[in-house]
């Protein structure tokens, strides 16, 4: 079925792109590590601060789609497991599209933000002075990202529940609740 | 203002809508409808600001770490040298549990983490040896709960980051209560034990010569800790900096137990951000929501509802901690703490306690959260490691020990000194 089969592709699309904005990570760990032995013999590379900033950035708006998934955000299931495979469907439905549209919604004011740096050619207030849309533009990308891996999995879901295959439809955006950390 | 979010808050919360999304709804709805001036155009650089960060980077450096070090196979060691020091008390292994808790509570952030490697540990142990389930595995399930309040914390990072309180001053501050809770709970044990025998299971004496060449399994996690915390307190490294080192400091040990492999790094890496999206989306949306409450003037608001209840400061406490302890049973860890700290700190704050102290507070409440049915994650963490037995189990099992917190909470309002000492004392 065509939404079985695009909710594995996001699903494994994700999962590349999160191993590589954990290694970009690990690569920032390594930066830090390497500036703080600097320091310890009086030099710096300087701007390690800075630039943690920016991998924050773009790791947390790349990183949302993945969470999203693999049913990460977390929800609080209170009234959501006592109803039958309909109702649960419903709750699902409602949360995902309020996530989409939020999401969405987050997306587009996110714009403003890097027009401004492209428009002024903004550099960041530091003496890096980097130029803040060679940072925003991955940033604003991802939140892009997870606007469009949202909408996305929100038609595949009702794909999914329209067609009455709730065991399907509850893997895709159910809920372990705050269950699901542990794993 | 007050009234409407909260209800508006636990309305879309029982909708099963995810957290972090409830928190920016409930945001739009203080712009529509309390501010003078429309709020949503600074969302973007809301969104911006608060992940281009340098402070929160130390979140997913300290899950990784965390990730790393449960794939490391540093836990086996620990509790087995654990085991031979601590199991002559009354309660023999049952204190190993809260020990091997304890200490990698001091180098994990994560209280879910700490119990699911424990209980992974030691759950083979206690059908061996004969231990009774309800204890063994209620002391487990607590000793986990230690990971939030013992440093390092993710949760008091994201406590300082949303209340612009110094996060060295609140990891020192947790350090005496967390220690103090550790105590607690083993003289708890010992107490229990000393009544009935039958629970304890078998009381081993280790030969001294054992025991001291057991140590050197604790030396890497000691190790770790203190060159986590010894650099932040020495000067040389910002909580960021440290978090680093610690995540370089969890893959040495792995590598010197022979446990690293691309698969292990990936399933770390992946894991590490399915936990900080989850983590930052809420963070974003209590950021923002904080924003639309302040600018449509929540710190007014609440001076006028405070008078209007006529609550003394200790009153106000006390509703404070009913509160937690109630919503407690429901919500639990981040969640709980990051939907309640836009408004209940403000409230506290301006009753005159002390951020730092109240955070310290907050953490032993959640800790309670944290095992408190019918949502409580560490007893699910728990029961999932074992074998067979009933949920009901480690539900009973935990009860000496949320007992013990209620009175870390009592002697915390009684002598707020256990947490302002260590940090005071520093400055």
């Amino acid at each position: 079925m065509v939404a079985e089969k695009l909710i594995y592709r996001l699903k494994l699309a994700n999962k590349w792109v999160a191993v590589l904005i954990g290694g970009l990570l690990l690569a920032c760990a390594i930066f830090v590590l390497l500036d703080i032995i600097m320091r310890q013999a009086g030099s710096s590379f300087g701007g390690t601060d800075e630039i943690s900033g920016y991998v924050m950035a773009i790791v947390t708006s790349w990183g949302m789609a993945y969470t999203l998934l693999e049913l990460g955000h977390v929800r609080i299931d209170l009234l959501r497991s006592r109803g039958g495979p309909w109702t649960r469907s419903l709750f699902d439905l409602g949360a995902l599209l309020a996530l989409t549209a939020t999401v969405t919604l987050i997306a587009w004011r996110c714009w403003p933000v890097l027009e401004r740096s492209i428009v002024n050619m903004s550099h960041a207030n530091t003496p890096l002075e980097t130029p803040l849309w060679l940072v925003q533009t991955p940033w604003f990308a991802g939140w892009v990202w997870f606007a469009i891996v949202s909408w996305l999995t929100l038609v595949s879901a009702i794909m999914l529940i329209a067609a009455g295959r709730f065991d399907q439809s509850e893997k895709a955006i159910g809920t372990f609740g705050e269950l699901d950390q542990a794993k | 203002m007050i009234v409407y979010v909260a209800a508006g808050l636990l309305a879309l919360l029982s909708l099963s809508i995810p957290v972090g999304i409830v928190l920016f709804l409930l945001g739009f709805g203080v712009d529509i409808f309390f501010s003078p001036f429309p709020l949503i155009r600074g969302l973007g650089q809301m969104v911006w600001s608060t992940s281009n960060n340098a402070t929160l980077i130390a979140i997913p450096f300290f899950v990784l770490l965390g990730e790393v070090l449960v794939r490391s196979g540093v836990a086996e060691k620990t509790y087995s040298a654990l085991d031979r020091w601590v199991s002559w008390l009354p309660g023999g292994l049952v204190h190993a549990n809260v020990a091997t808790a304890t200490m990698f509570s001091a180098t994990s952030g994560s209280s879910v983490a700490t119990a699911a490697t424990v209980a992974t540990v030691a759950m083979p142990q206690a059908e061996r040896l004969g231990y009774d389930p309800k204890l063994f595995s209620g002391a487990i399930a607590a000793g986990g709960t230690l990971g939030i309040m013992i440093p390092p914390s993710i949760n008091l990072i994201v406590y300082g980051f949303l209340t612009q309180t110094s996060i060295p001053k609140l990891f020192l501050a947790g350090l005496l209560p967390g220690l103090g809770l550790a105590l607690g709970f083993i003289l708890v044990v010992m107490l229990i034990c000393a009544i009935r025998p039958d629970l304890g299971g078998e009381r081993r004496v280790f030969p001294v010569a054992d025991m001291l060449k057991a140590l050197v399994n604790l030396v890497p996690i000691i190790l770790l800790f203190t060159i986590i915390i010894g650099t932040i307190y020495k000067g040389w490294a910002t909580p960021t900096e440290a978090a680093a080192v610690g995540v370089m400091g969890a893959f040495l040990i792995a590598i010197c137990f022979g446990h690293v492999s691309a698969g292990m790094l990936s399933q770390s890496l992946l894991g590490t951000i399915k936990i900080t999206s989850m983590i930052m989306l809420v963070v974003i949306g209590a950021s923002f929501l904080n924003f639309t409450l302040a600018s449509a003037g929540l710190g007014r608001e609440l001076s006028a509802f405070l008078d209007g209840l006529g609550l003394s400061p200790l009153e106000t406490i006390m509703v404070v901690v009913v509160i937690y302890i109630v919503l407690g049973f429901f919500i639990e860890t981040l969640s709980l703490m990051v939907v309640t700290i836009p408004i209940i700190v403000p409230l506290v704050v301006q009753q005159g306690y002390d951020p730092i102290w109240f955070g310290i507070l907050m953490i032993v409440l959640i800790e309670m959260a944290l095992i408190t049915p019918p949502v409580g994650l560490n007893l699910y963490v728990v029961q999932g490691a074992r074998k067979s037995g009933p949920m009901s189990d480690v539900m009973l099992g935990t009860i000496p020990f949320v007992a013990t917190m209620l009175l870390m909470v009592a002697a915390l309002i009684a002598w707020p000194q256990i947490a302002l000492f260590l940090p005071g004392a520093i400055e």
